[in-house]
């Protein structure tokens, strides 16, 4: 049996609804893991902050002496930056094979310790812990 | 992809320079591609050991910042018989360089650790060596760690002296561990008597084994002709059938499986 007109505008009108309500639905899960992602890094951020590992007198000079008293999980991640140079999180994870988020926590912790810098560009975050060791070369100044 | 090996101790002269040297020429002599790089920056020796002058440029002004890895490395054009390259970097050997490299702050030391770690890019992956030989100071300097924290493997030169040994044990635990650094034990100056036979050398082997809990990578006997050359012979370029030389081709192998 053919379908009327009105019928041909319901069925058209079901598509295009269950289409939108689909991208509306992916929106909503980017959104959720974003969020998700932020609540690991405050989480992370949390449980070692309560360990007063920030010790003054340390501030700000990621040397080797530094890298030295930082605990084993912040000294693998901050070891592997100052090799890469500059990183995001997820280049980070790739050589630690830890989690992207676990790493992130630690970044940014490492961020509010004062040994790093981070730098937010378009919707990646990298890190690094000075500009000059992320590839400038002072020689060609 | 080629290696960073750094020779270390935790007392000075137990060999590090002397090993170095000669496991660099050793590579040579193989037709490996190799630089020597004197990161013992209090008591600078290979420009004396190679009888160079330099080229105006030393390891001091790469770490400053003053120029690039290249122009700090003096080519020797492989005088030990290999077909490969052979670069050396000078550490500066005035007595006002080394007043200057001791009175070096924090912020330098990490800088000088960003711009090492990045020799791995230029000598490696650019200039396609197949080995960098750190030669460090002894102890827990600043240079030395730099140079470890930079290095694929470690070889730590001991002898039979108890309070290296002690600190030897303390170092690898407190240091090299916390890197999660490859490491491997060298012990030097052994008294002949100690290795006289296969059996008595395998005993003494896993007696090193026990202390350090390492990777023992050979025990070198104490030998008058080496005390003898004062440094100034190359053994493994002008006395390739000496038993030390031999000793070194064996360490040069393993350091290669390491």
């Amino acid at each position: 049996m053919r379908q009327t007109h009105p019928e041909i505008a319901m069925v058209t009108l079901y598509k295009s609804l269950q289409g939108k309500s689909t991208r509306v639905l992916e929106k909503i899960a980017n959104s959720l893991d974003q969020l998700n992602e932020k609540i690991d890094v405050l989480i992370e951020l949390q449980k070692h902050s309560r360990g007063g590992i920030v010790d003054e007198s340390l501030t700000d000079v990621l040397d080797v002496m530094t890298l030295l008293s930082l605990p084993d999980h912040l000294r693998k991640t901050a070891v592997t930056l100052c090799k890469l140079g500059q990183a995001t999180a997820e280049e980070i994870a790739e050589q630690t094979r830890r989690a992207r988020a676990v790493e992130s926590g630690y970044l940014n912790q490492l961020v509010l310790m004062g040994y790093l810098k981070k730098e937010r560009r378009g919707r990646k975050a990298y890190f690094y812990v000075e500009k000059e060791a992320s590839g400038e070369k002072p020689w060609e100044k | 992809m080629g290696k960073i090996v750094a020779f270390h101790s935790y007392k000075g002269g137990t060999g590090k320079t002397l090993l170095s040297i000669n496991v660099a020429a050793t590579y040579a002599k193989m037709d490996k591609n190799i630089c020597l790089l004197d990161m013992d920056f209090r008591a600078p020796s290979l420009q004396a050991a190679f009888k160079t002058e330099g080229n105006g440029y030393w390891l001091n002004d790469y770490l400053n910042g003053v120029c690039e890895i290249k122009r700090a490395l003096v080519d020797l054009h492989n005088p030990h018989g290999g077909n490969g390259k052979f670069f050396v970097g000078l550490a500066n050997p005035s007595t006002e360089a080394i007043r200057e490299m001791s009175a070096k702050d924090r912020k330098w030391e990490m800088r000088a650790l960003g711009r090492l770690l990045s020799l791995r890019n230029s000598l490696l992956n650019d200039m396609h060596l197949d080995y960098v030989i750190l030669d460090t100071s002894p102890g827990l300097q600043y240079s030395s760690i730099n140079a470890i924290v930079a290095a694929d493997v470690a070889l730590v030169v001991t002898s039979l002296d108890a309070s290296d040994i002690k600190g030897t044990q303390r170092m690898t635990h407190e240091l090299y561990d916390l890197f999660e650094k490859k490491t491997g034990i060298v012990v030097n100056k052994v008294p002949a008597e100690i290795l006289c036979s296969t059996a008595e050398k395998e005993k003494f082997f896993k007696h090193v084994h026990n202390i350090h809990n390492l990777p023992v990578l050979d025990v070198i006997a104490c030998s008058c002709d080496v005390l003898r050359a004062g440094g100034t012979c190359i053994f493994a370029e002008e006395k390739p059938e000496h038993p030390f030389t031999k000793t070194l081709e064996r360490i040069a192998q393993k350091i290669e499986k390491f």
